[in-house]
């Protein structure tokens, strides 16, 4: 028998007969018709990422995908390696299979590792973490042309879009799906 | 985070908005938040509350019971449009409002907050063409002097000298689909033939289902994005307040404004044949209860009202927190409010 899903972000699905994993999924109202769920979805065999609209309600099957915690370790140039945190087993995976997540991974970076049929396929990062802040420029009070945001850089060399008052050494939590600041640490 | 920048432009453009309007010869109405009988669209859910009624308060239903109700329930609108029409029926002629409204479940995506301000207006004497050309007007007012007219909005150019192109809903199927909509008027034979075309037709269970689907995953992703485009004529079946075509009564005068892919505005040429609209809104009412919703009644003060209305006229309806989105350059609703309902669930 196979378990049926409703549509939403970070659950593995088969679609067009391959697993893919939701990246995100919006509510999208035509008004005159009934509700829909636009979702992005990630192969996760080949990486290839899609849009498609399914109708609310819709269900899809689910693929038995099992987490694992894990944690990166280093990039050799071969590819990203991580540990599981439970077995220890070493694994790799290829830049174009976790190209989202990179430039939020650093040396010892706690996240889950996703398996289908034993075999460690992508890496889920949490969909919130803590980051440091490496550099921050002044905030220039009525500056009207960046809409009393800038560009901070965290420990990871990722550039986020932060309020005038981050400080360099400030701790702040990221969104990591669309690389979006929520709040001070 | 409070971006004051943002909301000063956000004020600026609410000012030049409301002169357009008086330049114009509008006048500006306040209709209610909340009323007994909202909207009929089956596809729209109010938010329900109740109106306490203190003991010394009796509805005209009740005045001969015995037991009095205690309350009575009230609805949040998702639209000021059988207001406004009420309004002129009572021969306001030309009429706008900017006003909150509603809908219950429309949250997740950098398009929607369930609390919106919708900028609604209505001419006289007037069909849905009429207000294309105020859409271009009053959006060329907004941005004001730009070179060429050309407005960016996340790194899309968009060339806004009028006219802006039309395009209608068949015109569209057949371009984007190869599918002729007047040749696929019943359900059997529009999933039959996307099916035909790999299209995914899933879940739909009845042709609007097919028609949104496909629509949704071929057509609004491909649209031209460097010029504003007005998508006309749409099936009547998704109009009930729209006057249908002489020419094809399968369609009705209908259009909606995309800018840079998002849904900005929706209009109609108005129908104002209380006896057709009647016909229209027991169809609804039937619709809402196929589909397991509060049924309301047909609000005859609306219906009453159309019949006073004694010269064609075309109403519209624009999001305005989506409007400041493209004026401010902005990507999620969110950040052109100051208080967007995603964050206070996040706070929860």
């Amino acid at each position: 028998m196979t378990t049926t899903t409703d549509i939403r972000q970070g659950i593995a699905v088969l679609f067009k007969d391959q697993p893919w994993l939701i990246t995100s999924a919006q509510f999208v109202s035509p008004g005159k018709g009934s509700a829909f769920t636009r979702a992005k979805l990630k192969n996760l065999k080949t990486d290839q990422v899609v849009e498609h609209t399914f109708k609310s309600g819709e269900a899809l099957e689910v693929v038995d995908v099992l987490r694992a915690k894990c944690q990166y370790l280093y990039n050799d140039g071969e590819g990203y390696h991580f540990m599981n945190n439970d077995t220890y087993e070493q694994f790799a995976l290829q830049k174009s299979v976790i190209e989202d997540s990179i430039k939020f991974l650093t040396e010892n970076t706690e996240c889950y590792a996703l398996y289908i049929e034993n075999v460690p396929i992508s890496i889920q990062l949490p969909t919130k973490m803590d980051f440091k802040v490496i550099s921050a420029p002044p905030g220039v009070k009525g500056d009207t042309a960046t809409g009393g945001a800038k560009e901070c850089t965290i420990e990871t060399g990722a550039i986020i879009r932060t309020p005038l008052f981050i400080k360099e050494g400030d701790v702040i939590k990221v969104n990591t799906e669309d690389g979006s600041y929520v709040s001070k640490g | 985070m409070f971006d004051i920048q943002t909301y000063k432009k956000r004020s600026l453009l609410t000012q030049k908005i409301r002169d357009f309007f008086a330049k114009n010869g509008f006048l500006e109405v306040e209709t209610p938040i909340m009323t007994t009988m909202p909207g009929m669209e089956p596809h729209l859910n109010p938010f329900e509350t109740k109106l306490t009624l203190p003991s010394i308060m009796t509805i005209q239903k009740s005045v001969a019971k015995p037991n009095r109700p205690q309350s009575i329930p009230l609805y949040l609108n998702t639209s000021p449009e059988l207001q406004m029409k009420k309004l002129l029926g009572a021969g306001f002629g030309n009429i706008f409002n900017i006003t909150k409204v509603f809908r219950n479940g429309e949250i997740g995506g950098p398009l929607h907050n369930p609390e919106f301000t919708m900028i609604e207006w209505y001419r006289t004497n007037a069909a849905y063409t009429d207000l294309m050309k105020d859409c271009e007007n009053l959006i060329l007012s907004l941005v004001g002097k730009i070179p060429k007219n050309l407005l960016t909005y996340q790194s899309q150019t968009i060339n806004l000298t009028p006219p802006w192109p039309r395009l209608s809903t068949n015109q569209l199927f057949q371009k984007y689909c190869k599918i002729d909509l007047n040749k696929n008027r019943t359900f059997k034979k529009f999933k039959k033939i996307a099916l035909t075309r790999n299209f995914d037709t899933k879940n739909c269970k009845d042709w609007d289902d097919i028609f949104f689907k496909i629509f949704l995953n071929h057509i609004e992703p491909n649209l031209p994005k460097n010029k504003p485009i007005f998508i006309y004529d749409y099936p009547s079946t998704q109009a009930a307040l729209a006057r249908k075509k002489k020419s094809n009564p399968f369609f009705a005068e209908r259009f909606e404004l995309y800018i840079a892919g998002i849904e900005l505005a929706n209009a109609f040429s108005e129908l104002i044949n209380p006896n057709e609209q009647r016909k229209r809104l027991k169809e609804e009412q039937l619709l809402r209860k196929k589909l397991n919703k509060t049924v309301f009644d047909i609000d005859e003060e609306f219906l009453s009202g159309l019949g006073s209305i004694k010269k064609p006229c075309a109403g519209i309806a624009m999001g305005m927190d989506r409007l400041f989105m493209l004026l401010t350059n902005k990507k999620n609703i969110e950040e052109v409010l100051l208080f967007p309902l995603n964050k206070m669930l996040n706070n929860l």
